[in-house]
Protein backbone atom coordinates (compact mmCIF):
# COMPACT_ATOMS: atom_id res chain seq x y z
CA UNK A 1 0.00 0.00 0.00
CA UNK A 2 2.90 2.82 0.83
CA UNK A 3 4.94 0.98 -1.92
CA UNK A 4 4.99 4.38 -3.82
CA UNK A 5 6.53 6.15 -0.65
CA UNK A 6 9.07 3.42 0.47
CA UNK A 7 10.97 1.05 -1.70
CA UNK A 8 12.27 -1.49 1.07
CA UNK A 9 9.57 -3.88 0.93
CA UNK A 10 10.33 -5.02 4.57
CA UNK A 11 10.10 -1.39 5.39
CA UNK A 12 6.79 -0.39 4.20
CA UNK A 13 5.12 -3.97 5.32
CA UNK A 14 6.59 -2.86 8.74
CA UNK A 15 4.97 0.71 8.77
CA UNK A 16 1.79 -0.66 7.11
CA UNK A 17 1.64 -3.27 9.80
CA UNK A 18 2.50 -0.85 12.99
CA UNK A 19 0.02 2.18 11.21
CA UNK A 20 -3.08 -0.34 11.18
CA UNK A 21 -2.14 -2.02 14.61
CA UNK A 22 -1.47 1.29 16.41
CA UNK A 23 -4.76 3.12 14.87
CA UNK A 24 -7.32 -0.36 16.12
CA UNK A 25 -5.67 -0.69 18.68
CA UNK A 26 -5.28 2.88 20.36
CA UNK A 27 -9.30 2.99 19.49
CA UNK A 28 -10.14 -0.18 21.28
CA UNK A 29 -7.81 1.45 24.29
CA UNK A 30 -9.99 4.42 24.60
CA UNK A 31 -12.85 2.21 25.64
CA UNK A 32 -11.28 -0.18 27.66
CA UNK A 33 -9.72 1.83 29.55
CA UNK A 34 -12.48 4.11 30.08
CA UNK A 35 -14.64 0.92 31.37
CA UNK A 36 -11.38 -0.28 33.57
CA UNK A 37 -11.49 -3.21 31.56
CA UNK A 38 -7.53 -2.83 30.96
CA UNK A 39 -6.45 -6.38 31.83
CA UNK A 40 -8.50 -7.75 28.75
CA UNK A 41 -5.20 -6.31 26.90
CA UNK A 42 -3.67 -8.79 28.71
CA UNK A 43 -6.56 -11.56 28.56
CA UNK A 44 -6.87 -11.36 24.56
CA UNK A 45 -3.41 -11.28 24.14
CA UNK A 46 -2.24 -14.35 26.15
CA UNK A 47 -5.41 -15.86 24.71
CA UNK A 48 -4.24 -15.42 20.93
CA UNK A 49 -0.33 -16.73 22.60
CA UNK A 50 -2.20 -20.11 23.70
CA UNK A 51 -4.36 -20.75 20.25
CA UNK A 52 -0.78 -19.62 18.46
CA UNK A 53 1.07 -22.43 20.48
CA UNK A 54 -1.84 -24.72 19.89
CA UNK A 55 -1.27 -24.30 16.52
CA UNK A 56 2.21 -25.11 16.20
CA UNK A 57 1.56 -28.03 18.31
CA UNK A 58 -1.08 -29.36 15.76
CA UNK A 59 0.69 -28.27 12.83
CA UNK A 60 -1.69 -25.81 11.65
CA UNK A 61 -2.13 -22.30 10.72
CA UNK A 62 -0.54 -20.44 14.28
CA UNK A 63 -2.61 -17.29 13.02
CA UNK A 64 -6.08 -19.12 12.50
CA UNK A 65 -5.26 -20.80 15.65
CA UNK A 66 -4.75 -17.52 17.16
CA UNK A 67 -7.80 -15.99 16.44
CA UNK A 68 -9.79 -18.75 17.14
CA UNK A 69 -8.55 -18.99 20.46
CA UNK A 70 -8.65 -15.13 21.30
CA UNK A 71 -12.44 -15.62 20.31
CA UNK A 72 -13.63 -18.38 22.37
CA UNK A 73 -11.90 -16.58 24.98
CA UNK A 74 -13.64 -13.46 24.10
CA UNK A 75 -17.02 -15.37 23.94
CA UNK A 76 -16.49 -16.86 27.15
CA UNK A 77 -15.75 -13.23 28.92
CA UNK A 78 -19.38 -11.75 28.94
CA UNK A 79 -21.19 -14.81 30.01
CA UNK A 80 -18.62 -16.10 32.94
CA UNK A 81 -18.86 -12.56 34.60
CA UNK A 82 -22.85 -12.31 33.83
CA UNK A 83 -23.20 -16.34 35.46
CA UNK A 84 -20.66 -16.31 37.89
CA UNK A 85 -21.62 -12.81 39.08
CA UNK A 86 -17.95 -11.82 39.14
CA UNK A 87 -16.31 -8.47 37.66
CA UNK A 88 -15.68 -8.80 34.59
CA UNK A 89 -11.72 -7.98 35.93
CA UNK A 90 -11.79 -11.59 38.10
CA UNK A 91 -12.94 -13.27 35.24
CA UNK A 92 -10.26 -11.62 32.55
CA UNK A 93 -7.67 -12.84 35.30
CA UNK A 94 -9.20 -16.31 35.67
CA UNK A 95 -9.20 -16.76 31.62
CA UNK A 96 -5.47 -14.85 32.08
CA UNK A 97 -4.36 -17.88 33.92
CA UNK A 98 -5.65 -20.12 31.79
CA UNK A 99 -4.60 -19.06 28.50
CA UNK A 100 -1.22 -18.43 30.20
CA UNK A 101 -1.27 -22.44 31.08
CA UNK A 102 -2.07 -23.62 28.01
CA UNK A 103 0.50 -22.18 26.18
CA UNK A 104 3.34 -23.17 28.83
CA UNK A 105 1.95 -26.80 28.98
CA UNK A 106 2.36 -26.76 25.32
CA UNK A 107 5.48 -25.06 24.72
CA UNK A 108 7.34 -27.46 27.72
CA UNK A 109 5.65 -30.28 26.46
CA UNK A 110 6.90 -29.69 22.59
CA UNK A 111 10.26 -29.14 23.80
CA UNK A 112 10.33 -32.13 26.19
CA UNK A 113 9.31 -34.01 23.05
CA UNK A 114 12.40 -32.40 21.13
CA UNK A 115 9.86 -30.69 18.84
CA UNK A 116 11.00 -27.53 19.26
CA UNK A 117 9.13 -24.31 19.37
CA UNK A 118 10.33 -20.37 19.03
CA UNK A 119 7.59 -18.64 21.60
CA UNK A 120 9.90 -15.68 21.30
CA UNK A 121 8.25 -14.10 18.00
CA UNK A 122 5.01 -14.72 19.95
CA UNK A 123 5.88 -13.12 23.10
CA UNK A 124 8.05 -10.23 21.30
CA UNK A 125 6.41 -10.02 18.04
CA UNK A 126 8.83 -10.22 14.70
CA UNK A 127 7.92 -6.69 12.25
CA UNK A 128 10.09 -7.67 9.75
CA UNK A 129 8.69 -11.15 8.74
CA UNK A 130 5.29 -10.09 7.96
CA UNK A 131 3.07 -11.91 4.87
CA UNK A 132 0.75 -9.13 2.90
CA UNK A 133 -1.89 -11.48 3.80
CA UNK A 134 -1.37 -10.33 7.22
CA UNK A 135 -1.12 -6.91 6.88
CA UNK A 136 -4.63 -7.04 4.85
CA UNK A 137 -6.54 -8.64 7.61
CA UNK A 138 -4.98 -6.00 9.95
CA UNK A 139 -6.08 -3.45 7.37
CA UNK A 140 -9.63 -5.20 7.59
CA UNK A 141 -9.31 -5.18 11.21
CA UNK A 142 -8.60 -1.72 11.45
CA UNK A 143 -11.46 -0.40 9.17
CA UNK A 144 -13.92 -2.44 11.14
CA UNK A 145 -12.62 -1.02 14.48
CA UNK A 146 -13.70 2.42 13.09
CA UNK A 147 -17.20 1.49 11.56
CA UNK A 148 -17.89 -0.07 15.02
CA UNK A 149 -16.96 2.97 16.83
CA UNK A 150 -19.01 4.97 13.91
CA UNK A 151 -22.09 3.03 13.57
CA UNK A 152 -22.19 2.72 17.87
CA UNK A 153 -21.03 5.76 18.64
CA UNK A 154 -23.65 6.61 20.82
CA UNK A 155 -24.13 3.39 22.80
CA UNK A 156 -20.12 3.29 23.06
CA UNK A 157 -20.33 6.64 24.57
CA UNK A 158 -23.25 5.66 27.19
CA UNK A 159 -21.81 2.40 28.42
CA UNK A 160 -18.16 4.27 28.94
CA UNK A 161 -20.27 7.23 30.79
CA UNK A 162 -21.62 4.54 33.33
CA UNK A 163 -22.33 0.74 32.11
CA UNK A 164 -25.18 1.12 35.11
CA UNK A 165 -27.07 4.12 33.71
CA UNK A 166 -26.43 3.18 29.91
CA UNK A 167 -28.82 0.20 30.80
CA UNK A 168 -31.06 1.98 32.98
CA UNK A 169 -31.66 4.44 30.07
CA UNK A 170 -32.47 1.01 27.39
CA UNK A 171 -29.63 1.16 25.61
CA UNK A 172 -28.64 -2.66 24.58
CA UNK A 173 -25.42 -2.51 27.21
CA UNK A 174 -25.07 -6.28 26.56
CA UNK A 175 -24.86 -6.22 22.37
CA UNK A 176 -22.66 -3.39 22.41
CA UNK A 177 -20.03 -5.19 24.68
CA UNK A 178 -20.23 -8.43 23.05
CA UNK A 179 -18.88 -6.71 19.97
CA UNK A 180 -16.32 -5.07 21.29
CA UNK A 181 -14.62 -8.23 22.83
CA UNK A 182 -14.81 -10.05 19.41
CA UNK A 183 -12.99 -6.82 18.14
CA UNK A 184 -10.90 -6.63 20.62
CA UNK A 185 -9.80 -10.51 20.29
CA UNK A 186 -9.99 -10.24 16.38
CA UNK A 187 -7.69 -6.94 16.61
CA UNK A 188 -5.19 -8.51 19.83
CA UNK A 189 -4.94 -11.76 17.53
CA UNK A 190 -3.90 -10.29 14.38
CA UNK A 191 -1.65 -7.73 15.74
CA UNK A 192 0.13 -10.85 17.88
CA UNK A 193 2.94 -11.07 15.36
CA UNK A 194 3.93 -7.28 15.28
CA UNK A 195 4.56 -6.18 18.84
CA UNK A 196 3.99 -9.65 20.51
CA UNK A 197 1.62 -10.29 23.10
CA UNK A 198 4.00 -9.06 25.95
CA UNK A 199 3.79 -5.34 24.06
CA UNK A 200 0.43 -5.48 23.05
CA UNK A 201 -0.68 -3.83 26.25
CA UNK A 202 1.00 -1.48 25.53
CA UNK A 203 -0.66 -0.10 22.12
CA UNK A 204 -4.17 -0.64 23.92
CA UNK A 205 -3.65 1.32 27.13
CA UNK A 206 -0.56 4.03 26.76
CA UNK A 207 -2.12 6.03 23.64
CA UNK A 208 -5.46 6.46 25.22
CA UNK A 209 -3.58 7.09 28.40
CA UNK A 210 -1.64 9.85 26.47
CA UNK A 211 -4.92 11.79 25.35
CA UNK A 212 -6.81 11.02 28.58
CA UNK A 213 -4.12 13.96 29.54
CA UNK A 214 -5.47 16.70 27.30
CA UNK A 215 -8.94 15.34 25.61
CA UNK A 216 -12.22 16.83 27.80
CA UNK A 217 -14.15 14.67 25.49
CA UNK A 218 -14.71 11.75 24.28
CA UNK A 219 -14.70 12.53 20.54
CA UNK A 220 -11.62 14.21 20.91
CA UNK A 221 -10.18 10.99 23.09
CA UNK A 222 -11.05 8.60 19.93
CA UNK A 223 -9.06 11.29 17.30
CA UNK A 224 -5.67 12.01 19.41
CA UNK A 225 -5.19 8.47 20.88
CA UNK A 226 -5.09 6.40 17.47
CA UNK A 227 -3.28 9.97 15.89
CA UNK A 228 -0.33 9.62 18.84
CA UNK A 229 0.07 5.63 18.37
CA UNK A 230 -0.01 6.32 14.69
CA UNK A 231 2.84 8.87 14.75
CA UNK A 232 4.82 7.44 17.50
CA UNK A 233 4.85 4.11 15.81
CA UNK A 234 5.98 5.18 12.18
CA UNK A 235 8.69 6.94 13.88
CA UNK A 236 9.52 4.24 15.91
CA UNK A 237 9.41 1.79 12.55
CA UNK A 238 11.98 4.54 11.01
CA UNK A 239 14.29 4.59 13.93
CA UNK A 240 14.26 1.09 14.14
CA UNK A 241 15.29 0.25 10.51
CA UNK A 242 17.83 2.86 10.49
CA UNK A 243 19.51 2.74 13.73
CA UNK A 244 18.93 -1.35 13.55
CA UNK A 245 17.10 -1.46 16.97
CA UNK A 246 13.93 -3.67 17.57
CA UNK A 247 11.05 -2.28 16.37
CA UNK A 248 8.44 -3.29 18.86
CA UNK A 249 9.70 -2.57 22.10
CA UNK A 250 10.78 0.49 20.55
CA UNK A 251 7.57 1.64 19.82
CA UNK A 252 6.68 0.78 23.12
CA UNK A 253 8.97 2.80 25.22
CA UNK A 254 8.42 5.74 23.08
CA UNK A 255 5.20 5.66 23.68
CA UNK A 256 6.20 5.61 27.23
CA UNK A 257 7.98 8.37 27.20
CA UNK A 258 5.45 10.39 25.56
CA UNK A 259 2.98 9.30 28.29
CA UNK A 260 5.51 10.57 30.49
CA UNK A 261 5.86 13.91 29.30
CA UNK A 262 1.79 14.33 28.60
CA UNK A 263 1.64 13.52 32.26
CA UNK A 264 4.15 16.57 32.77
CA UNK A 265 2.18 19.07 30.33
CA UNK A 266 -1.03 17.78 31.35
CA UNK A 267 -3.08 20.93 31.49
CA UNK A 268 -5.93 19.28 33.20
CA UNK A 269 -3.58 18.54 35.64
CA UNK A 270 -2.98 21.91 36.61
CA UNK A 271 -4.15 24.20 39.72
CA UNK A 272 -5.38 27.41 39.14
CA UNK A 273 -3.30 29.39 41.92
CA UNK A 274 -4.60 32.86 40.64
CA UNK A 275 -6.65 34.33 43.36
CA UNK A 276 -8.42 36.83 41.01
CA UNK B 1 -55.29 -0.60 33.22
CA UNK B 2 -52.64 0.22 36.26
CA UNK B 3 -49.19 1.07 34.36
CA UNK B 4 -47.08 -0.74 37.21
CA UNK B 5 -48.89 -3.86 38.21
CA UNK B 6 -46.68 -6.17 40.32
CA UNK B 7 -48.65 -9.49 41.61
CA UNK B 8 -47.01 -11.27 44.18
CA UNK B 9 -43.68 -10.92 42.87
CA UNK B 10 -40.22 -12.23 44.34
CA UNK B 11 -36.67 -11.38 43.80
CA UNK B 12 -33.44 -12.73 44.74
CA UNK B 13 -29.65 -12.10 44.63
CA UNK B 14 -27.45 -15.08 43.33
CA UNK B 15 -26.21 -16.62 46.56
CA UNK B 16 -28.79 -14.74 48.93
CA UNK B 17 -30.22 -17.18 51.41
CA UNK B 18 -33.32 -15.83 51.09
CA UNK B 19 -35.78 -13.85 48.37
CA UNK B 20 -34.87 -9.90 49.23
CA UNK B 21 -38.48 -8.97 48.49
CA UNK B 22 -41.23 -11.65 48.65
CA UNK B 23 -44.90 -12.08 47.76
CA UNK B 24 -45.30 -8.81 46.78
CA UNK B 25 -47.95 -6.91 44.99
CA UNK B 26 -48.19 -3.16 44.19
CA UNK B 27 -50.52 -1.57 41.50
CA UNK B 28 -50.01 2.30 40.68
CA UNK B 29 -51.73 3.99 38.20
CA UNK B 30 -51.19 6.97 36.13
CA UNK B 31 -50.59 10.66 37.49
CA UNK B 32 -49.72 9.09 40.97
CA UNK B 33 -46.99 10.58 43.43
CA UNK B 34 -45.99 7.03 45.46
CA UNK B 35 -43.63 7.39 48.14
CA UNK B 36 -41.68 4.63 49.25
CA UNK B 37 -40.59 4.09 52.76
CA UNK B 38 -38.78 2.21 55.26
CA UNK B 39 -35.86 0.94 57.16
CA UNK B 40 -32.46 0.41 56.01
CA UNK B 41 -32.69 -3.29 53.71
CA UNK B 42 -36.19 -2.79 53.49
CA UNK B 43 -35.95 -4.00 49.90
CA UNK B 44 -36.79 -0.57 48.34
CA UNK B 45 -34.41 0.03 45.42
CA UNK B 46 -34.57 -3.57 44.59
CA UNK B 47 -38.31 -2.77 44.65
CA UNK B 48 -37.70 -0.08 41.61
CA UNK B 49 -34.98 -2.25 40.19
CA UNK B 50 -37.59 -4.88 40.02
CA UNK B 51 -40.03 -2.40 38.23
CA UNK B 52 -37.29 -1.62 35.06
CA UNK B 53 -36.17 -5.20 35.33
CA UNK B 54 -32.65 -4.98 35.87
CA UNK B 55 -33.12 -7.26 39.09
CA UNK B 56 -34.76 -10.45 37.67
CA UNK B 57 -38.06 -11.55 38.72
CA UNK B 58 -38.29 -15.03 40.27
CA UNK B 59 -41.85 -16.01 40.64
CA UNK B 60 -44.73 -13.79 40.08
CA UNK B 61 -45.46 -11.55 37.43
CA UNK B 62 -44.62 -7.69 36.57
CA UNK B 63 -46.57 -5.56 33.90
CA UNK B 64 -44.96 -1.80 33.22
CA UNK B 65 -46.52 0.15 30.57
CA UNK B 66 -48.53 -3.00 29.46
CA UNK B 67 -45.26 -4.69 29.03
CA UNK B 68 -44.23 -7.83 30.85
CA UNK B 69 -41.20 -7.30 32.69
CA UNK B 70 -39.78 -10.36 32.54
CA UNK B 71 -39.60 -11.11 28.46
CA UNK B 72 -39.65 -6.93 27.79
CA UNK B 73 -36.90 -5.64 30.02
CA UNK B 74 -34.76 -3.49 27.73
CA UNK B 75 -38.45 -2.05 25.90
CA UNK B 76 -39.71 -1.59 29.25
CA UNK B 77 -36.71 0.57 30.65
CA UNK B 78 -36.61 2.54 27.61
CA UNK B 79 -39.64 4.08 28.57
CA UNK B 80 -39.39 4.13 32.56
CA UNK B 81 -37.18 6.85 33.86
CA UNK B 82 -34.86 5.67 36.54
CA UNK B 83 -32.67 8.12 38.98
CA UNK B 84 -30.16 6.01 40.79
CA UNK B 85 -29.03 5.87 44.38
CA UNK B 86 -25.15 5.98 43.98
CA UNK B 87 -23.15 7.44 41.65
CA UNK B 88 -19.55 8.52 41.30
CA UNK B 89 -18.38 10.26 38.41
CA UNK B 90 -14.45 10.95 38.28
CA UNK B 91 -13.03 14.50 37.78
CA UNK B 92 -11.60 13.49 34.38
CA UNK B 93 -14.98 12.21 33.25
CA UNK B 94 -15.07 13.09 29.23
CA UNK B 95 -18.63 14.30 29.33
CA UNK B 96 -20.13 17.48 29.60
CA UNK B 97 -23.76 17.86 31.14
CA UNK B 98 -25.23 18.50 28.43
CA UNK B 99 -24.00 14.66 26.79
CA UNK B 100 -25.38 13.60 29.95
CA UNK B 101 -28.33 14.54 29.74
CA UNK B 102 -28.70 13.84 25.86
CA UNK B 103 -27.89 10.20 26.72
CA UNK B 104 -31.31 9.73 28.80
CA UNK B 105 -32.75 9.73 24.61
CA UNK B 106 -30.15 6.95 23.45
CA UNK B 107 -32.39 4.29 24.78
CA UNK B 108 -35.46 5.35 22.85
CA UNK B 109 -33.96 5.95 19.90
CA UNK B 110 -32.53 2.23 19.43
CA UNK B 111 -29.40 1.06 17.91
CA UNK B 112 -27.30 2.86 15.45
CA UNK B 113 -30.08 5.55 15.00
CA UNK B 114 -28.62 9.34 15.39
CA UNK B 115 -30.08 11.57 17.78
CA UNK B 116 -32.84 13.79 15.73
CA UNK B 117 -33.73 17.81 16.20
CA UNK B 118 -36.47 16.63 18.34
CA UNK B 119 -34.00 14.72 20.57
CA UNK B 120 -31.68 18.01 21.42
CA UNK B 121 -34.89 19.87 22.05
CA UNK B 122 -36.40 17.34 24.44
CA UNK B 123 -32.29 17.67 25.98
CA UNK B 124 -32.67 21.50 26.28
CA UNK B 125 -36.25 21.29 27.53
CA UNK B 126 -35.04 19.01 30.28
CA UNK B 127 -32.00 20.97 31.23
CA UNK B 128 -34.00 24.07 31.79
CA UNK B 129 -36.72 21.95 33.69
CA UNK B 130 -34.03 20.78 36.05
CA UNK B 131 -32.18 24.61 35.93
CA UNK B 132 -28.92 23.45 34.71
CA UNK B 133 -28.69 25.81 31.72
CA UNK B 134 -25.42 27.30 33.63
CA UNK B 135 -23.34 23.32 33.96
CA UNK B 136 -24.35 22.51 30.28
CA UNK B 137 -20.43 22.98 28.98
CA UNK B 138 -19.17 21.76 32.67
CA UNK B 139 -18.06 18.48 32.67
CA UNK B 140 -19.52 15.53 34.91
CA UNK B 141 -17.00 15.06 36.94
CA UNK B 142 -16.02 18.53 38.08
CA UNK B 143 -20.05 19.29 39.13
CA UNK B 144 -20.57 19.06 43.02
CA UNK B 145 -22.50 16.15 44.12
CA UNK B 146 -25.85 18.35 43.77
CA UNK B 147 -25.44 19.62 40.11
CA UNK B 148 -24.18 16.32 39.23
CA UNK B 149 -27.90 14.74 40.76
CA UNK B 150 -29.66 17.59 39.03
CA UNK B 151 -27.95 16.20 36.13
CA UNK B 152 -29.09 12.71 36.78
CA UNK B 153 -32.92 13.87 36.99
CA UNK B 154 -32.60 16.27 33.55
CA UNK B 155 -31.17 12.83 31.85
CA UNK B 156 -34.16 10.77 33.08
CA UNK B 157 -36.63 13.91 32.29
CA UNK B 158 -34.98 13.95 28.66
CA UNK B 159 -36.13 10.77 28.28
CA UNK B 160 -39.96 11.72 28.50
CA UNK B 161 -40.46 8.88 30.81
CA UNK B 162 -43.96 6.81 31.16
CA UNK B 163 -43.10 6.68 34.43
CA UNK B 164 -40.38 7.90 36.48
CA UNK B 165 -38.97 6.36 39.07
CA UNK B 166 -36.38 8.06 41.71
CA UNK B 167 -34.08 6.86 44.43
CA UNK B 168 -33.57 9.29 46.89
CA UNK B 169 -33.13 11.75 44.50
CA UNK B 170 -32.76 14.76 47.24
CA UNK B 171 -29.87 13.26 49.12
CA UNK B 172 -27.17 16.29 47.68
CA UNK B 173 -29.41 18.73 47.23
CA UNK B 174 -30.15 22.07 49.26
CA UNK B 175 -33.65 23.02 50.41
CA UNK B 176 -33.74 25.64 47.44
CA UNK B 177 -33.56 22.92 44.87
CA UNK B 178 -35.40 20.04 46.52
CA UNK B 179 -38.57 22.29 46.75
CA UNK B 180 -38.20 23.12 43.45
CA UNK B 181 -37.72 19.63 42.29
CA UNK B 182 -40.59 18.84 44.35
CA UNK B 183 -42.75 20.90 42.17
CA UNK B 184 -41.19 19.42 38.71
CA UNK B 185 -42.17 16.01 39.48
CA UNK B 186 -45.85 17.38 40.77
CA UNK B 187 -46.36 18.90 37.56
CA UNK B 188 -45.39 15.12 35.71
CA UNK B 189 -47.75 13.58 37.70
CA UNK B 190 -50.45 16.36 37.11
CA UNK B 191 -49.42 15.90 33.25
CA UNK B 192 -50.07 12.01 34.21
CA UNK B 193 -46.24 10.35 34.39
CA UNK B 194 -46.69 8.04 37.94
CA UNK B 195 -44.04 9.10 40.01
CA UNK B 196 -42.02 6.30 42.39
CA UNK B 197 -40.09 8.21 44.91
CA UNK B 198 -38.08 6.22 47.55
CA UNK B 199 -36.75 8.78 50.13
CA UNK B 200 -35.89 9.32 53.57
CA UNK B 201 -36.80 12.96 54.06
CA UNK B 202 -40.17 14.24 53.56
CA UNK B 203 -39.66 17.62 53.72
CA UNK B 204 -41.49 19.84 50.82
CA UNK B 205 -43.29 17.14 49.55
CA UNK B 206 -46.31 18.42 47.18
CA UNK B 207 -49.33 19.03 48.55
CA UNK B 208 -51.58 16.72 46.44
CA UNK B 209 -52.55 13.28 47.68
CA UNK B 210 -49.56 10.45 48.30
CA UNK B 211 -49.78 7.12 47.21
CA UNK B 212 -47.66 6.14 50.40
CA UNK B 213 -45.92 3.21 50.34
CA UNK B 214 -44.29 1.67 53.54
CA UNK B 215 -41.92 -1.97 53.12
CA UNK B 216 -40.22 -4.00 55.86
CA UNK B 217 -38.30 -7.08 55.18
CA UNK B 218 -39.19 -7.47 51.76
CA UNK B 219 -42.79 -7.16 51.95
CA UNK B 220 -45.23 -4.42 52.06
CA UNK B 221 -46.50 -3.44 55.46
CA UNK B 222 -48.32 0.06 54.36
CA UNK B 223 -50.02 0.64 51.09
CA UNK B 224 -52.33 3.70 50.80
CA UNK B 225 -53.28 6.83 49.81
CA UNK B 226 -52.32 9.65 52.64
CA UNK B 227 -51.63 13.74 52.89
CA UNK B 228 -48.47 14.89 52.82
CA UNK B 229 -48.35 15.73 56.08
CA UNK B 230 -49.01 12.66 57.17
CA UNK B 231 -46.10 10.77 55.68
CA UNK B 232 -43.15 11.06 58.11
CA UNK B 233 -45.76 9.86 60.77
CA UNK B 234 -47.08 6.82 59.21
CA UNK B 235 -44.04 5.47 58.34
CA UNK B 236 -42.36 6.26 61.94
CA UNK B 237 -45.41 4.17 62.95
CA UNK B 238 -45.02 1.42 61.00
CA UNK B 239 -41.19 1.47 61.70
CA UNK B 240 -42.11 0.85 65.05
CA UNK B 241 -40.27 4.04 66.23
CA UNK B 242 -41.21 7.38 68.20
CA UNK B 243 -37.97 8.88 66.33
CA UNK B 244 -36.54 9.57 62.83
CA UNK B 245 -36.42 6.69 60.98
CA UNK B 246 -33.13 5.36 60.24
CA UNK B 247 -31.79 6.44 56.40
CA UNK B 248 -30.12 4.90 53.86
Amino acid sequence: MLEWLIENNVVCHALEAMIFASIACSILGVIISRMNLSSIGFTMSHAAFAGAAMGMFLGANAQMTAIAFSMAVAALIGPVSDKAKMAADATLGVLFAMSMAVAIFLISYMEYMGKGLSASSLLFGDVVSLYREEIYALAAVCCLTIIFVLAFYKEISAIMFNMKIAEAAGVRVKLVYYILLFIIALSVALSLNIVGGLLIFVLLVTPASIAGQFCFNVKSMFIVAPLVALIVSAFGVWAGFEFTLPVAPLVALLLTGVFAISVMLSFKRRINTRMH
Amino acid sequence: MSIVDLKGIYTAYEGGEKAVIRDLSLRVDRGEYVVIGGPNSAGKTTLLESINGLVKITHGSASVCGLDVSSQADEVRRRVGYVIQNFYFDPFTPFSVEQVVMMGRFGRLGLMNRPARADYDAAQRAITIAGIEDLVHKTIGTCSGGQQQKAMIAHNIAKEPEVMMLDEPFSNLDFVAREYLQGVFKEMARKGVPILMVAHAFDGLPNIPIHLVVMNKGKITYDMNCTAAEVENIIRKECGVSGKCSSG
